[in-house]
């Protein structure tokens, strides 16, 4: 589904690469997390996915990316928008302004791409479910608040029907709150697993719990790619400028104080730690 | 109350379910009667006789008449001051111990404000009673680029987010000890810690929001549809005609002012 091949990319005037000889793929219907400390290039990598490297951010590219069977470097961004939704940190900027309702800011892009009006109306109600907008649907977008807000970009991507969804820290600039309700439509994108997902993401927590796999960012490079448990309880992490979850941390605790076995696995989750301790 | 980033105001009214195209032709006439209307009281009339109403009809009469005294008061108070007591000659008409105001830049000031009063209230008007969405869409209809119509939508909408995120900076700088309050020089110096992150907080946003329209697809080509219905009477055609025909009967009345003392010359 992505497939990364060599790339590299430079900002324009900028003498180091973004992104440097990176090289990788993912196959449909994966959610892969991609982490890293702030500057590793995790933006620019989901930018790049999207088309907004180079189309829109210009610089210098190398290398080829293909998602979905498009090469981005050689289509436009209109030809991409229908096929990966892309969706930021900050809630507030992706509300368009152009429709007055949250119904009609969800069926903007499906008037972008001609879809029939009641083709929209029933893909807009299922969205509205399913991200728990329903009762929202006649507000203003502006009104909402910053976790409904996020959750309505998710769902007026989702609504496009991409193929590939990517997600640049789309909690960052949310409280708790905000953020549960986020990783709550997150969590059912996954499960219904018809997309293929790619999440930058810092809270290492919720990485732990939805990712299926994860990939580590450190100056433009790929420097680890596994499976959540294995990448978020290593001794690497400190040195990609990373923290372990809360629930690594008690358990590594305990483990150095001598009240568990060295040959157990560390937990990263929640459930696992409950398990870990039992 | 209006909506959230928008100048636009909910009623359930006539004026509101009236055609954005009927709208913006009224405004067109204003805007070119509001230039060119002779003398100084037809705008005035103008504006009494046709704008007011219509605001009343949108019911919206209190906020509307608000925005105007509030745009056009401090242009009307400038105008009489500058130019009623510093029109070069003229005759006195009232005298204030060494300053008097002369009756040529008092008659200049009240041609001035009756301009600004029928140009800004006319748009005031049309932006209070039309949904943003609406316009954009009316305007794609008539063939103006759909990048053209969203930078006009846009444009609707930059004073109320400005004033927004303005009202943000200005609090995170206040809870950081600066200065906002007091005499003219700690209130310009004020600005200054303010122009800077809302300047370049302002190119940001507008580098996201351009990120989110390519998302939408906004710049595809090729047919689009819409969700949005608008709806169009015979008699508010017939309305644009007139309207067209008025504007234009304006413009050829001044033509005729401007040439007439020529030809006779």
């Amino acid at each position: 589904m992505i497939r990364l091949r060599d790339i590299t990319y430079h900002y324009p005037r900028a003498t180091t690469p973004a992104l440097d000889k990176l090289s990788l793929e993912v196959p449909a219907g994966q959610l892969c997390a991609v982490i890293g400390a702030n500057g590793s290039g995790k933006s620019t990598l989901c930018y790049a996915l999207a088309g907004f490297v180079p189309h829109f951010y210009r610089g210098q590219l190398s290398g080829h990316i293909e998602v979905a069977g498009i090469d981005v470097a050689q289509s436009s961004l209109a030809e991409i928008a229908g096929t990966v939704g892309l969706v930021f940190s900050n809630p507030f900027n992706q509300i368009t302004g152009a429709r007055f309702t949250v119904h009609d800011e969800i069926a903007f892009g499906m008037e972008n791409m001609g879809v029939p009006p009641d083709e929209m109306r029933a893909r807009i109600d299922e969205v509205l479910r399913f991200a728990g907008l329903t009762d929202l649907a006649d507000r203003s977008p502006f009104a909402l608040s910053g976790g409904q807000q996020q959750r309505l970009a998710i769902v007026s991507v989702l609504v496009m029907r991409p193929k590939v969804i990517i997600l640049d820290e789309p909690t960052s600039q949310l409280d708790p709150v905000g953020s549960k309700e986020v990783f709550a439509v997150l969590r059912d994108l996954a499960a219904a697993g018809e997309s293929t997902i790619i999440l930058a993401e810092h809270k290492l927590e919720w990485v732990a719990v939805f990712a299926d796999r994860v990939l580590v960012l450190q100056d433009g490079r790929l420097v680890a790619d596994g499976p959540p448990r294995e990448i978020l309880t290593g001794d690497n992490l400190h040195d990609w400028g990373l923290e372990p979850t809360r629930y690594t941390q008690v358990a590594r605790s305990a483990l150095n104080a001598g009240r568990r076995d060295n040959g157990e696995a560390l937990p990263a989750t929640l459930e696992a730690a409950v398990e870990y301790f039992r | 109350m209006s909506t959230p980033f928008s100048l636009f105001i909910p009623r359930d009214s006539g004026m509101h379910r009236l055609h954005p195209l009927t709208k913006l032709t009224l405004v067109g006439f204003c805007l070119v009667g509001g230039l060119f209307f002779p003398g100084i009281w037809l705008t005035y009339i103008a504006f009494l006789v046709i704008i007011l109403p219509l605001a009343a009809w949108g019911r919206i009469l209190r906020p509307f008449l608000s925005a105007v005294i509030k745009t056009t008061l401090p242009f009307a108070v400038s105008l009489v001051l500058v130019q009623g007591l510093f029109w070069p000659g003229g005759t006195p008409v009232l005298e204030l111990g060494p300053l008097s105001f002369k009756e040529e830049g008092l008659i200049f000031a009240a041609r001035g404000t009756g301009r600004i009063l029928m140009i800004v209230s006319s748009f005031l008007l049309l932006t209070f009673t039309t949904r943003a969405d609406e316009l954009m869409l009316t305007l794609s209809q008539k063939g103006v680029p759909d990048n053209i119509a969203y930078i006009m939508l846009t444009t609707l909408q930059i004073v109320p987010r400005f004033q927004s995120k303005a009202n943000t900076i200005l609090d995170a700088q206040r809870s950081r000890g600066l200065e906002t309050e007091g005499n003219l020089l700690t209130r310009a110096r004020a600005l200054l810690p303010l122009i800077q992150p809302l300047l370049l907080g302002s190119i940001v946003d507008i580098e996201e929001r351009a990120i989110a329209l390519e998302v939408r697809a906004f710049g595809r080509r090729g047919s689009k549809t819409t969700l949005l219905v608008l709806h169009d009477t015979t008699w508010q055609r017939v309305m644009r005609w007139l309207l067209v025909l008025a504007t234009l009967a304006v413009l050829a009345w001044r033509i005729y002012l401007w040439l007439e003392p020529r030809i006779q010359g």
